[in-house]
């Protein structure tokens, strides 16, 4: 079966992007825009991974991760993001991985392998 | 019975103490918006002014690292020069933008004798052998110097230049810190110095020492704020610029491999473009930000500027959506700004109203008389409003709540406000719109008979 992967980006050719990509590799994708479309599809399918941008309109990335730890999902999150100067604080958001967004989705696909047990 | 009081422009009588007068005179220049070096300029002037100690001429030593450094020299070159400078400044109900035109005017006409001679001046400033004048600074107490030319310890360079066998020498303290001194003579009128004159300037010294050391402290905190803001447009940028970028290279890798069809290649191209696009506009809105520069503020005629704004046909195409009603007071007073920040303001104020309101909303721009001294321009719209924690970080740069915004905006508008002393409010709540309301210095026009 598929593994289900929850894509939070507000930039949506990123959105498109990512989604094309990863559904090549054989990932079942759901793409949202904002942290309450994340939160609202959370209720309603189990997920095995998460992928979320940082900075987005409303709540932003980080809020979003706080909300999904109240739900008690154990559920693996990759931050991906534009911003470089995060990348060390990750751990203390309680994700699981920090990659920073590039053309080149290499890094993101090994990291979403790698917490997938691929 | 309530009666107020304005804080800042007390009318004293003529025969009020001069010593009030004097405190008035320096304590309010405080308040005003201008520089370290023009406030400076206007406790010299205190000094040396008719309604103040009355010294002929006052010399300006700051400290800077661990030397004492001779800055400003305000007084006249003769006793015809003097009479026409005291007349100037004992005119009834001039005020300080006055007081400090004419004075930097009388300052920089000094540039080829008094002030460059005094700029050569250097002492070191905590040196326990320190001639006069920084010995006083170095022993943090007042000098009543009689009879210079034989006394030792006065530096002769110091009394080439000042040319003068009596003076007083005040350190400028601040939490027991030295920031400065000043050097009082009466070099035209030859009056000898007397006790009570001696008291005054010390008290003045206290203040112009204190005022010092928290615009220095200011100034430092600025600095920081600076360079925090440069660290946050890094941030900012970075972002800015990588989402296009990625989604650039992202979708021309998906065109690079082979058997694309032409639906997606038309889709990938378009996307591509778009982003391009999107990067060009970043572009040079950072660049527009960083070039703007602020000029000094002036007294103009706010009217024509905002009658312009509104006609301009960037607003007249938002308004057409929206219901925009305008109020203005008729025969506005001057405000102090710089006329194209101020248009600039305005525009900024009402693009954020019209993107923060629906289609249908209203939006108010309204001009008026706060007191005699400030003027205020509102702008009120019908929009989604301001949350709470919004509302604190609403004027840091970069900071938007809209979709496609830099957050330069209100950033620039604060600049502004700040730049020429004025303020701004912001009032709102969640779903019922905000209000903006800028506060300007403000005076009556000169009616034209």
């Amino acid at each position: 079966m598929k593994k289900k992967i929850l894509l939070v980006e507000d930039e949506r050719p990123l959105c498109l992007l990512y989604e094309e990509e990863l559904s090549r590799d054989g990932y079942d994708i759901t793409a949202v825009t904002d942290a309450e479309a994340a939160l609202a599809k959370l209720g309603e399918t189990e997920f095995d991974l998460i992928i979320t941008d940082i900075r987005m309109p409303g709540k932003n990335g980080i809020e979003l991760i706080t909300q999904i730890m109240g739900l008690r999902k154990d559920i693996p999150i990759i931050i991906n993001s534009a911003y470089q100067s995060y990348k060390d604080d990750f751990m203390t958001w309680a994700a699981d991985a920090y990659v920073v967004k590039s053309s080149s989705l290499d890094e993101l696909k090994a990291k979403i392998r790698q917490l997938l047990g691929d | 019975m309530i009666e107020t009081f304005s804080i800042l422009s007390p009318d004293f009588e003529r025969d009020a103490p001069r010593e009030l007068m004097l405190l008035s005179i320096i304590s309010q220049s405080f308040f005003q918006p201008f520089s370290l070096e023009d406030n400076l300029l206007v406790i010299l002037t205190a000094l040396t002014s008719g309604s103040g100690v009355g010294f002929n001429r006052a010399m300006l030593f700051l400290k800077q690292g661990d030397r004492l450094k001779g800055e400003m020299w305000l007084g006249p070159r003769s006793a015809e020069e003097a009479g026409l400078i005291w007349e100037v400044l004992s005119t009834p109900g001039i005020g300080y933008v006055e007081i400090v035109e004419h004075n930097r005017a009388l300052v920089s006409k000094n540039v080829d004798t008094l002030s460059t001679r005094l700029k050569g001046l250097v002492y070191a400033a905590d040196d326990e052998g320190a001639l006069i004048p920084a010995y006083a600074a170095c022993r943090k107490e007042i000098l009543h110097v009689r009879d210079a030319s034989n006394e030792p310890l006065v530096d002769r360079r110091f009394l080439n230049v000042i040319g003068v066998d009596e003076f007083l020498c005040i350190p400028l303290l601040a939490r027991d810190d030295v920031v400065g001194e000043i050097i009082l003579d009466n070099a035209i009128t030859r009056t000898p110095i007397t006790p009570p004159d001696i008291k005054l300037a010390g008290l003045c010294g206290l203040m112009a020492g204190n005022y010092i050391y928290s615009a220095t402290l200011h100034r430092k905190l600025l600095d920081m704020e600076k360079m925090a803001a440069m660290g946050e447009m890094a941030m900012f940028v970075t972002h800015q610029l990588r989402n296009p970028i990625v989604a650039i290279g992202g979708f021309t890798e998906q065109l690079l491999k082979p058997g694309v069809p032409e639906d997606k290649r038309t889709r990938n191209l378009t996307i591509i473009r778009d982003e391009i696009r999107r990067l060009e506009d970043t572009i040079f809105q950072m660049g527009h930000f960083l070039k703007v520069s602020l000029k000094e503020p002036v007294y103009f005629d706010p009217g024509p500027v905002i009658a312009l704004v509104l006609s301009s046909p960037e607003i007249q195409t938002k308004a057409k959506d929206h219901v925009l009603n305008a109020k203005l007071e008729p025969c506005l007073p001057e405000i102090l700004c710089d006329p194209t920040s101020f248009g600039e303001v305005v525009r900024n104020l009402l693009d954020n109203a019209f993107d923060a309101t629906p289609v249908g909303g209203t939006i108010s721009i309204r001009g008026y008389r706060k007191n005699k001294s400030s003027f205020v321009l509102s702008v009120r719209d019908t929009g989604r409003g301001v949350t709470n924690p919004d509302k604190e970080q609403l004027f840091r740069p970069f900071f938007t709540t809209k979709e496609k915004g830099m957050g330069l905006g209100l950033s620039f508008i604060k600049r502004v406000m700040d730049t020429c002393g004025g303020k701004v409010e912001v009032h709102s709540r969640v779903g019922k719109g905000a209000l903006f309301k800028l506060i300007f210095l403000s005076r009556e026009r000169e009616l034209t008979p």
